[in-house]
């Protein structure tokens, strides 16, 4: 309990569908708060009453008054965790280690149960110690706690399941009617696709058929998470949009980024809209250009064979970089709801403006690293990598200019760039201020750097501001300096896991942090043009780029033409 | 005069340091290692005006050292140092060691609580005034490639008058903008003109009200009665150390069968140890006080008749002694306190009642609940150790539901953390506060 760092959740924004429950004093100002109520008194009368004490609002049953000021104000409902790809690697690195992290600091309810979905011939012991095995390597938390682990996995049932034998799917309903009977789990069913892309469709198809998707009158909800790559273009992203719509309603679908349960990002939105003083200067008047760039110094590891159909800009432009970009550039949302969210950030994505065919050209540039040197260790190119083509033209490196066609961000370009073999593993939106409209101190010996605001997402979170401060002396000399925050240097509580947020979110019915179709469908609108017009071009002169550099010098062209330069990071 | 004893192991830790002569910069031995304190600075002052000389000097001194570790223009971007200042941190300590272990406490954090810290100890009252200063900078490496971050301590020792306006010693030391949290490790004379003082310039004050004389109710109602007069959040140790109870009992009415009976409650129990057979009239209840306090006001029950001693039990009867002459169970069983709380139309009994226990003196062992809701009867049990806390709830004598919560106790070291990092008022601790008060007697005019 005082180890994990949850972020307290509100009973408004947890629940989109309950009614906003507005204080009415500041607490601070509040010497004896009562209970919070969605019961309040409503008319004119009731209100005076209310407000006169001779009346006390009485909570309604279903909350839970205890709740409030602890780290949850609302536990998930009892439920039963379907997990599609069990014995996947997905499911022991990340899922798995998020649920026994998350059961370990009491967050998911008493009556919970993690049906797990695979296709060997496992029995539930087989599993247990297969998961209890990547527990011990990848959890956050080690050495293990033994009563929390026997405590959790005696919560974990194997279920053998053949995506392609519909009658297994038959079965499976007996089984989750015995689980619902058994564990008071009221038929509350999250399915958690962590498969190979291309069983999704089937997946949710067959849960359709054999009605695992229908929510009941008397509670029983069901929701479905599917983890990303949803789609390879923006073909595909609708057709498996349209599959999922069939069976479930968007509601109830839960698509996965899990850059948006990063603290730091979620923090994004606090830093724009809890502060009054960035929210003025946040547009095109102030702001010269915007730097996005998600760096990883490790290469494809044993992921070739993935690696080879995806490439850096189906496996993170098209997600990770155009939803950091599109929080970086929506307005504020009227509410802290997921779709009112969701709506300010799909409108940025239509709002990029679509490349032209020398746009294309000339604002996209794409490397793939050959042999070199990272962390002081000799590393192989991406051609010699295994499970890949010797002669592969796939892009480990993709740097792009767009624009926002809109009111506030006219004119400002925002530069995206990714890659793999890139020196150090960092992320960061960089924020670069005009000029000062006048130079005063031309004199100075050394002239000032525009104002920068850099978020770092990782590693060593924080946000760092850069200014010009008078040199002590005689004359007036110029230098830049940063303030800089760090996350570890302002708290002690642990950040959870982004997967531990995203599935307790999800657990919760709170969708703020997952994307939405029509935002999946926006950007594959605009990065399938980009990978359409490689088709048309000749073979690319790969490798582009030594592995430990920071990618294509092409790259560095797309700035300097401009004026500008990548930020070293 | 007396100087403040800050021994090495208090103020240092570490790596190996070796003090400069004249008060300054400490050459450090050893690389500074990551999330480890290393002193930086130690000098001394015996006026205000040379305190505030000295920590502009800590300043200086440090963007020295750093434009000189200048490598290119990646100054620019990371390493110039900026102070992260979250807060200023005044301690009023009334005896030195309480000054060392709250040293001790406060450097354990400083590498994630960059901030100013002043502790003010009191010392000889009568005599004339005079004030000796200790100026100690402990630098925390967050990681290898990282700035350090620094923090300044102040250790005050003010005899005489000076001890008696410590306001007026803590105000110009203060940074500014930053809040202020004051630390009363003892026992704050509430109500009095330092203390008033104090308060009125301050956003929290941090207490242990288990720490406190007697049954402690009597503090406790003075505080009560400060934080109505002033806006300040307060962070009671004996409070947040109980978040872990609270968590387990809110999670009895997570389950929807159980929700029913919360608002449905009739009786409450708490059990807190005590060592001997005399123990129940002196030992601190401010712990078990606040469990039913908390209980209550997420309830908005409201005091019907506050806290006086049970009179129902048995008559007294002598205690029951082991072999070896020890005592083993109370003289009376039923001795404890009772109260009654209404909660909508009913009335809910509130007892808080002792046992001989082993574990330190007015410790919870025990909180029960007695709900009946439509003719059915649930009862829940909750007790804790060390590492977990675990919950029984039987429903109309069926054994329902028995659950452990990994939930280790906490030390002063997150206790402080928490309530450094707590941002305004917490409107469940105000709410809670105020209903013990109310159980206490009420608060003092």
């Amino acid at each position: 309990m005082t180890d994990t760092a949850v972020p307290k959740r509100r009973k408004t924004s947890a629940k989109p569908d309950a009614p906003a429950v507005a204080p009415e004093t500041a607490p601070d100002k509040t010497p004896h708060p009562a209970p919070k109520s969605k019961d309040a008194p409503r008319t004119i009368k009731d209100l005076r009453i209310a407000r006169q004490g001779k009346r006390k609002p009485t909570p309604k049953q279903d909350d839970n008054p205890l709740r409030e000021g602890l780290r949850l104000e609302r536990v998930a409902d009892p439920s039963v965790l379907v997990l599609f790809g069990a014995t996947g690697d997905l499911a022991h690195r990340k899922v798995i280690p998020a649920l026994y992290q998350l059961w370990r600091t009491n967050l998911l309810p008493h009556d919970f149960v993690v049906l797990a979905i695979g296709r060997r011939d496992y029995d539930d012991a087989v599993l247990r110690d297969e998961l209890k095995t990547s527990l011990e390597k990848y959890s956050r938390v080690l050495p293990l706690d033994d009563a929390a682990w026997r405590s959790f996995a005696s919560r974990i049932r194997y279920h053998k399941l053949d995506f392609a034998n519909p009658d297994d799917f038959d079965k499976l309903v007996t089984v989750m009617d015995g689980i619902d009977k058994e564990q008071s789990s009221s038929g509350n069913h999250l399915y958690y696709l962590a498969t190979q892309p291309s069983a999704f469709a089937d997946i949710v198809a067959q849960l359709g058929r054999v009605g695992l998707d229908h929510e009941r009158h008397e509670g029983g909800w069901r929701r479905i998470v599917i983890e990303k790559p949803f789609g390879h273009d923006l073909t595909s992203a609708i057709r498996l949009n349209r599959e999922v719509g069939k069976v479930f309603r968007e509601s109830q679908v839960y698509r996965i980024d899990h850059y948006l349960g990063k603290e730091t990002v979620r923090n994004l939105l606090v830093f724009r809209f809890g502060n009054g003083i960035f929210e003025p200067i946040w547009n095109r008047r102030h702001i010269d250009h915007i730097q996005i760039t998600v760096a990883e110094s490790i290469g494809v590891e044993n992921r070739g064979s993935f690696y080879e159909e995806t490439g850096a800009s189906r496996d993170f432009l098209q997600n990770h970089l155009l939803q950091l970009m599109s929080l970086v550039a929506m307005e504020p949302p009227a509410t802290f709801d997921a779709d009112a969210l969701r709506d300010e950030k799909v409108k940025v994505i239509r709002a990029i403006g679509e490349l032209t065919p020398d746009q294309l050209r000339s604002d996209v540039v794409r490397g793939q690293y050959g042999p070199g040197w990272v962390a002081a260790k000799p590393v192989k190119g991406y051609r010699q990598e295994p499970e890949v083509n010797p002669e592969s033209e796939t892009e480990t490196y993709i740097a792009a200019r767009f624009e926002v066609d809109d009111w506030r961000w006219s004119g400002v370009p925002f530069y995206l760039r990714t890659g793999k073999r890139l020196p150090k593993r960092a992320t960061e939106i960089a924020i670069q201020f005009k000029e000062v409209p006048h130079r005063l101190f031309r004199d100075s010996n050394s002239d000032p750097d525009p104002n920068l605001l850099a978020i770092r997402i990782q590693p060593d979170e924080g946000i760092m501001l850069r200014f010009g401060a008078k040199v002590p002396g005689l004359g007036i000399d110029v230098r830049s300096v940063t303030m800089d925050f760090t996350y570890g240097s302002a708290f002690t509580v642990d950040s959870p896991d982004a997967y531990e947020t995203l599935i307790l979110d999800a657990l919760l019915g709170d969708a703020s942090l997952f994307t939405r179709a029509d935002e999946v469908e926006g950007a594959w609108a605009r990065v399938t043009p980009i990978i359409e017009s490689w088709m048309d071009e000749p073979s690319p002169e790969f490798p582009s780029y030594e592995a430990g550099t920071w990618g294509p010098e092409a790259a560095d062209g797309l700035l300097a033409r401009e004026g500008r330069k990548w930020r070293r990071i | 005069m007396s100087s403040p004893s800050v021994t090495p192991a208090a103020v240092g830790g570490g790596a190996p340091s070796t003090p400069s002569a004249a008060g300054g910069p400490v050459a450090s031995d050893a690389p500074a290692r990551p999330n480890e304190p290393t002193l930086r600075w130690r000098s001394r002052a015996h006026s205000i005006e040379e305190v505030e000389q000295e920590l502009v000097r800590i300043w200086a001194h440090n963007v020295e050292q750093l434009m000189g570790d200048r490598d290119g223009d990646h100054v620019n971007d990371r390493m110039i140092g900026a102070r992260t200042n979250v807060m200023n941190l005044v301690v009023i300590a009334g005896r030195p060691e309480v000054g060392e272990r709250c040293a001790a406490t406060i450097q354990r954090l400083v590498g994630r609580h960059p901030s100013r810290t002043t502790i003010v100890q009191p010392a000889d009252p009568d005599g004339p005034s005079w004030l000796d200063a200790q100026i100690v900078a402990h630098c925390v490496l967050p990681r290898v490639d990282a700035p350090e971050t620094c923090a300044e301590t102040i250790h005050l020792v003010c005899g005489g008058e000076a001890g008696r306006h410590l306001d007026a010693i803590v105000a110009p030391l203060l940074i500014h903008d930053l809040p202020v949290t004051v630390w009363w490790p003892d026992e704050p004379h509430f109500g009095s003109d330092p203390v008033n003082d104090l308060l009125a310039m301050s956003d929290r004050l941090v207490v242990d009200g288990s720490g406190w004389h007697g049954t402690g109710l009597d503090q406790l109602r003075k505080m009560a009665a400060a934080a109505e007069r002033f806006p300040i959040a307060i962070s009671d140790f004996a409070m947040v150390r109980q978040s872990r109870w609270r968590e387990a009992i809110a999670a009895i009415f997570d389950i929807p069968d159980f929700l029913p009976y919360l608002r449905h409650i009739r009786r409450i129990a708490v059990t807190y140890g005590v060592r001997d057979e005399f123990g129940a009239e002196t030992t601190n209840i401010v712990k078990p006080l606040y469990h039913a306090a908390w209980l209550g006001s997420r309830l908005a029950m409201t005091v019907t008749k506050p806290l006086a001693p049970m009179t129902g039990g048995p008559s007294r009867k002598a205690p029951v002694r082991s072999s070896s002459g020890r005592v083993t169970s109370l003289a009376n069983p039923s001795a404890g306190l009772g109260a009654t709380l209404r909660l909508d139309r009913t009335d809910v009994a509130l007892v808080i009642r002792p046992v001989l226990s082993e574990m330190p003196a007015g410790t919870t062992l025990r909180v029960e609940l007695l709900a009946d809701w439509r003719g059915s009867e649930l009862r829940a049990d909750v007790t804790a150790e060390q590492e977990a806390v675990h919950v029984r709830v039987w429903q109309d004598g069926v054994h329902a539901l028995e659950r452990g919560f990994t939930a280790p106790r906490r030390t002063d070291i997150d206790l402080l953390a928490e309530a450094i990092e707590a941002g305004g008022r917490d409107p469940v601790a105000v709410g809670t506060l105020a209903l013990a008060a109310q159980l206490a007697g009420g608060t003092p005019p």
